[in-house]
Formats: structure tokens, sequence, C-alpha cells
């Protein structure tokens, strides 16, 4: 059963077609994950209303996953399970299997990759493939939808929902259109046609309150926001109302990230207002460095370079790099780095924006002879890590770092499968964050499916 | 203080005695040099509070005295004099030196004496004594594998240990270790030190290649390590802490040994360096199984690649290990020895390096895994 969009208003849209024409990527997105995994496996459950997220090691006390029968009583991902059983009384609740998921998303995973190697997993159920330079050898985007959707079927027993699209945005709302094993093709140059019926709550980096906000102009679907005067935006929302107009146009420059490919991992802080207060300052870097070291450790990389980015208020922009004496996933070494690099940089200047940046992850390991890191204080770190997976991000932090009513990147949840892109656009390199959701890393802690399916 | 010495000997002192100088101390005294007749001659000391010199230069003396001059003006000012000049050295009221030799004339402002850290190094009877040649040999193929960063301040030290009529210089940096042991002309009991690399450097500028020994006054009590040679002392700190335990990383067994010429592989891996020094510094080594066959040395970086043969005999199977470049360089042009066996045990395993027919020296490198 696929579903094939192509209207096509005549609408150009900005951006669908670049120097080197148009891309084709691919939205996969297992449907109804975990429930189907524990059906695929329990031929018992099948047809039935199952619920994932009882009992276990991780549990939660909300439903992880929830299969289609169950949806149809209401019963949702992240929905207490008391909640779910009221609504579906019927409903058979099973205990969450995380290595089992895992297992079967990295099989998923290698099905993909024979396609293309521009694989980038965004969760444990969910990936975007850019096939451009696979179409020669496979088909067009919507050929090589089908091949996959026909290998997953066949290798995984699993149904799996595809969108195909030229910008990831797209092709993301194109797979989440018509669950489950769903699939949808949006030509290039039709995306804004696409995507103006649709709610505005679609669009990433839409969230509540952004949401709300857009109310005041009468903004219900994407075609209201993409008829919007791009100014009037810009007026309201600053830099970020910009890109909002973008994406309703279905604009989206974000590449397809091979995660194993990625460069660096860096956050980077705005002030509300512009400081030369040192403790600030450095109370600052240590909570980047801190939200660095926390992703390395989740991607399991080491980084053997840190640069800072200061931005002071006259906008003049300075940056300072260094290598590491040994490679490093740890908050120490790279905020005592970024420290000595920004600190020169910083005197006597009010600060607009810092960044800290861990790079250089293909420095070649030289072994010691004496083992010199602190295993003790690895423990200690694996022990917050664990904390942070459990109970979010905020559940334990240094005493320096309390109360300093620092933002958004350092409160998200590293486990969590969803990035909600755009929210922290200007606070945030995602460009950057979304490398990190490395899966096989992935502690035994299973994530919420996207709480968004269908 | 009036006296007269010859440049050349004060030049050579000065010298010598410029290398314990600190510029940076917030004791301002320390960036001085402490002038003392003594023994019809005029004794300069210098120190950083880890490392003390004394050297002793022969000349007349007029009238004893003392005085501290900024060592780095008085040493450039008395090089730039011509040799086989006579110096008269005088001091005058608020503690200015003056400087004269010949045609020239100058003033150099000085600090009391009084304020000059203590630096007792003559006087005790000598633990031991070590012919100079041997042990600088010995420092030459070890110091330079101690650490240079103070993340582990007891790596930046040697150990030496003393043991009946031997003494047994270690020096590691966690990545490479190397170990050696020299006789001493007087027998010693167990006891182990840890000295500053950083003095025994300077030791080794000052040793003679000649086998007359340099006493060594083991001072554990008061936390010092005293070398004393002809006209020249040096004091230095001991390092607190326990050095870590070399023996248990020293390699007991091996699957592979190549036997290979010392002078042949640094010119193999000179080359490779300057490629590897591109990207991470790695250079490669790659050792085929059994036989009269060769070692193949290479590197690669974004700018380029290298690769170049070297001749070997191995024993046992091939394998491959990848080294940090510089670890490499160093042991190859800092042992004197024409032939070296490398022992292997795999890729991730210590590389070690054995002279051949020198039982007395070991270097262990260890491996950089690489992703390939």
């Amino acid at each position: 059963m696929t579903w094939h969009e192509a209207v096509d208003n005549g609408r150009a849209t900005p951006g669908a077609t670049e120097r080197a024409g148009p891309r084709t990527i691919l939205h996969v997105d297992l449907d109804a994950f975990f429930a189907s995994v524990e059906q695929r496996d329990h031929p018992e459950l099948r047809g039935k209303p199952v619920a994932v997220g009882l009992g276990g090691s991780n549990d939660r006390g909300v439903v992880s996953a929830a299969s289609y029968e169950a949806r149809k009583f209401g019963v949702h991902s992240a929905m207490p399970i008391r909640t779910a059983r009221r609504l579906c009384p019927d409903c058979i609740f099973v205990p969450v299997d995380g290595a089992r998921y895992q297992r079967v998303s990295r099989e998923v995973i290698a099905i993909l990759r024979r396609f293309t190697p521009l694989v980038e997993p965004v969760s444990i159920d969910e990936a975007f493939l850019d096939v451009t330079a696979s179409r020669a050898l496979f088909g067009d985007g919507e050929t090589i939808a089908r091949r996959i959707k026909a290998a997953v079927r066949e290798e995984v027993q699993l149904t799996i929902s595809v969108g195909v699209a030229a910008t990831k945005l797209v092709a993301k709302i194109g797979s989440d259109l018509r669950k489950p094993d769903g699939l949808v093709v949006v030509e290039p140059g039709t995306e804004a046609g696409f995507l103006a019926p649709l709610p505005i709550s679609r669009l990433w980096g839409v969230g509540p309150s952004t949401a709300a906000a857009l109310r005041d102009f009468k903004v219900v679907t994407i075609g209201d926001l993409a008829a919007l005067d791009r100014s009037a935006l810009v007026r309201r929302f600053g830099k970020h109302g910009a890109s909002l107009v973008d994406r309703a146009h279905g604009v989206d420059p974000d590449p397809v990230d091979d995660p194993d490919g990625a460069k660096s991992v860096g956050h980077e802080h705005t002030f509300d207002e512009d400081t030369a207060d040192p403790e600030v300052l450095e109370r600052t870097l240590l909570a980047m460095a801190e939200g660095v070291s926390g992703r390395l450790r989740h991607a399991g990389l080491k980084a053997g370079t840190v640069t800072v980015k200061i931005r002071d208020t006259a906008f003049n922009t300075i940056t300072r790099q260094r290598g590491l004496p040994e490679p490093s996933d740890l908050t120490e070494p790279i905020w005592r780095t970024a420290l000595e690099l920004a600190r020169p940089e910083m005197k006597g200047k009010k600060i607009r924006l810092l960044g800290v940046t861990a790079s250089g992850f293909g420095v070649k390991k030289q072994l010691g002879l004496f083992e010199v890191e602190d295993d003790r204080q690895r423990r200690v770190v694996r022990a917050a890590d664990e904390v942070r997976e459990r109970f979010g991000t905020r559940a334990i932090t240094r005493a320096r770092l309390l109360r300093t009513g620092l933002p958004a990147p350092f409160e998200r949840d590293l486990g969590t499968a969803v990035e909600r892109r755009g929210e922290h656009a200007e606070d945030l390199d995602s460009g950057v964050a979304r490398r990190r959701k490395r899966r096989d890393t992935q502690p035994d802690t299973a994530p919420s499916e996207d709480a968004f399916d269908e | 203080m009036k006296l007269s010495v010859m440049q050349e000997n004060l030049a050579r002192g000065l010298g010598v005695v410029s290398r314990a100088v600190s510029n940076r101390s917030t004791l301002p005294v320390l960036a001085n040099v402490l002038l003392k007749t003594e023994d019809g001659g005029l004794r300069l000391t210098t120190t950083n509070l880890e490392i003390g010199l004394v050297y002793w230069v022969p000349g007349k003396v007029e009238t004893d005295g003392s005085t501290t001059v900024p060592a780095r003006l008085l040493a450039d000012l008395v090089g730039s004099l011509p040799g086989g000049q006579r110096i008269d050295l005088e001091t005058g009221a608020n503690e200015t030196l003056h400087v004269s030799a010949g045609p020239f004339q100058s003033h150099v402002k000085g600090i009391d004496a009084d304020e000059f850290p203590s630096i007792q190094p003559t006087g005790e009877r000598p633990t031991t004594r070590i012919a100079q040649n041997v042990l600088k040999r010995a420092l030459e193929e070890t110091a330079f594998a101690a650490a240079t960063d103070e993340a582990r301040p007891i790596l930046t030290g040697v150990l030496c240990r003393f043991e009946g009529e031997t003494v047994t210089l270690a020096a590691a940096d966690n990545y490479r270790i190397a170990v050696k042991t020299i006789p001493i002309l007087d027998p010693v009991g167990d006891t182990s030190v840890v000295v500053p690399a950083r003095a025994l450097n300077e030791l080794m500028r000052v040793l003679g290649d000649t086998d007359d020994p340099v006493d060594v006054v083991l001072a554990q009590s008061r936390n010092q390590i005293l070398f004393h040679l002809e006209g020249i002392d040096l004091v230095s700190r001991l390092i607190d802490g326990q050095f870590p335990n070399y023996q248990s990383v020293l390699p007991k067994a091996h699957t592979t040994r190549a036997v290979l010429d010392r002078e042949e592989l640094l010119r193999a891996v000179r080359p490779a360096a300057l490629i590897a020094h591109e990207s991470a510094n790695i250079v490669k080594l790659q050792i085929s199984a059994n036989g009269e066959s060769g070692i193949t040395v290479s590197a690669n970086a974004e700018i380029g690649d290298h690769v170049g043969q070297v001749q070997a005999t191995v024993e046992g199977d091939g394998t491959s290990i990848a080294f940090n470049a510089k670890y490499l360089a160093d042991v190859l042009e800092k042992v004197a020895a024409d032939q070296f066996a490398l022992e292997l045990q795999g890729p991730l395993a210590p590389g070690v390096f054995k002279p051949i027919g020198d039982d007395s020296y070991v270097h262990v490198v260890m491996p950089v895994r690489t992703t390939s």
C-alpha cells in the first residue's frame, strides 16, 4: 500500500535544486518498532494490542511503544501504563528488551548500508540515507525505497515506512505520513505543495511555544506559514524565523551525516547579555566542556583536539585550537585546555558567544606503559553518566554549574532518540549535535520510540 | 672583593652555571650568579632551587668577598670580551660590580650575597664514584626517555637504583622506557633515588669523555644528590614518590625477533618521519617472517606517503607495528650500538630494542594502535 504524492503547483522551491542537482534522501522509519519486534518473536502476540514498557530493570512506568492494534485504543508511547490499562484493558504488556531491539536495529542498518554508505541513524528505529550517488546502481529513489522495504521485510520480518525527497526534512515528514508500511515520494520542486496542507507541528523546530506564537499570525498549516511575509517572521523570531519560512518551503540544506565520519562535537552558547565576568565565562566553558565530553562518551569517541570560539560584543570572532596531550572524553582536560585557550583572548572584553568543540577523533591511539588514567575518576564519570541516562541530564551535575541558569544545550537528554532540532537553533551547532546519536554505543536503557509515530 | 681571572676561564664557568639560573622566579636573586672568592679563585654559584651548580674559576685574589649579579648579563658581557684578556672584578658601593678588561670598563648592579640561598655541596665523603665516560654514555641513552610534562612528576626523573657494584638507571614517560645498568667504583647497599632528568641533562654536559671518576654523594636526609668533579659541583633535589614498577612492564617473551643495523633503520625512519610529521606522526614497521628479509618502513599522511626497505635477519612470525616516529628516531639516534635486536609480540604489545652484544641496555617503546 503505497502512496505517491506528485502535486505540482509549479512553485519552484529554493534549495530543492542545488548546483549538483537535487539530492535523493530517504527517511526510513521502523513501524511501531519495539512492539513489532515483540510480535515477530512471539507469534501469540500477533494481531493483538501490545504495549511494550512493563517491568524490567528500566521500568519507567510508561509505555515505550504500542502496537498498531493498541494504538486504536488510544495507547501511545510515553503514556503512563496505568492510563494505558484503563484505555485498553485487553492490552498485553510486555517488558522492554533493549538489547534485542538494539540487535535488530543493527541488522536493519546493515541492510541500509548495502544501498549507500551515507547512512545516518537518528535513533534506534529511524535513519536517513543519501542515495543520490546510488541511483546509478539501484534506480531512482522510489525504486531504492521499494527494494529496501522488501529486503527488511524478507530478512528481518519487519515493516518500515519510507519517505523519499530531496531534503531530510521532507523525507522525514513523508515517512511519517502513511504508516505503517508506507512509501511517500515527494518529487523535487513539489515540496511546498506537499507540505502546505499539513499542520505546522509537523515541521522540525516548531514546538508548542513556537506553535502558540505562530497562532498570532493565524498560522495553522505549513502552507499558512509559507505564505507569511519573511521579514515579519524575522522580526518576531529572529534568525529562527527565516529558517522557519525556509522549512515551510521544504528547504533544508542539512546533509546526511554518516556518524562514523563525524569530525567534531561542539557546543556554542550565546549569552543573553554580553558579559566580561570571568566567573560566568569560565563556568560557561565548564558547562560546555561537560556537554561535549558527555557526548563524546556517549558516542564512544575520544577527541585529540580542542577548539574554542570567542565572539566579543563587537562581533569579532576568534577561534583557538590546541591538541590534547592524550585523546580524551573527560570534562577536565577539555575544560582546562579550553580555558587556557580562551582566557588570554577574553581578557578585558565583553563576550557575546563562546563555543567549545572537540575534534580529531581519528587520532591514533598511543598505548601507554603504565595506566595513567585514574580508574576511580573513570568510575565516577561512568556512574554520573548512568544517573543522567536514567533520570535526565539535570539529575546530577557539578556544584559549580548549579543555579547558573545556563540554558538549552546542556539540558538535552543524551539517550533521547528524537532530536528536537531547531528549538535551540541559535544555541546549538545542530550539525554536530546530530552526529552523536550512534546507537552502537547505546546503553541498555531503551529509548522511547518516536512519539510522533502514527 | 677584588680579584683577577682570565676571560676564557670566567666565560666557561659562567656558561656552565648559567644553566641553573632561574629568570622567572619570584626570588630576584635566583636570576643572579653568586660570586665568592675561595681557595685563591672565584666560586660561581647558581640555583633554581631544583638544581644548584658550582664552578670554581682559578684566579688571583687580592681581597676576599662576595656579591651576586645578574647571571645572563655577566655571562654575555664576559663572552663579548676578547679572549686571552685579564678581567679584574671589584665590588664597590651599593653592591656594584666593577668589571674591568683592558680598555673596557663596566659596572653591574647586584644584590647582597646574603640573600642567595645556601648551597652546601662540598666536604662530604662520596657515597660512590662512577667513571665519567661510563655515566655520561648511560645518561645519554636513558635520560631522554623521561617525561617532560609534569602530569606525573615522578616520571620527569630518572630512577637510580644502586645495588652493590652497579647502578641501574631507568627513565620512562609512559610510552617508552630506557634502562641501563653500569658499574660503580665503590659498592653501595641497595638504595633507590629519583633524580630530575633536568639535573642529569646538566650533569651530562659537564661530564668528560674520560674514565676519571665523578664523586656521587647521596644525601637522602637532605633529599639531595651531589655530583662532584674537578672544579664543578652539581646539587640536585630528589623527586619524592614511588617510581612505577618498570620491571613488570618489560616484556619477558617475544614472537618476532629482527636483527638490524641501527643506522640503516634510522636512515629509513627519517624520511618516513617527515611524512608522518604531517599527520599523527606514526611510522609503521612491517616485518616479514623468518629469514634474511626486510623490514618495510612506511608512513602515510594526507600530504603524501613514504615506503622504505631495511635489511634484517628475522626469527619468528611476521608482524607489523606502528610507533610514534619521534620515539623510534630517539632510540635509534641516542643509543650507540651498531646493531639492534627488535623483539615484538604482535602489533599491540611493546616493542623491545636491545643492542646486540650489550646486555646492559634495554629500551621499550609502546606501539600506536592504528585503525586500519
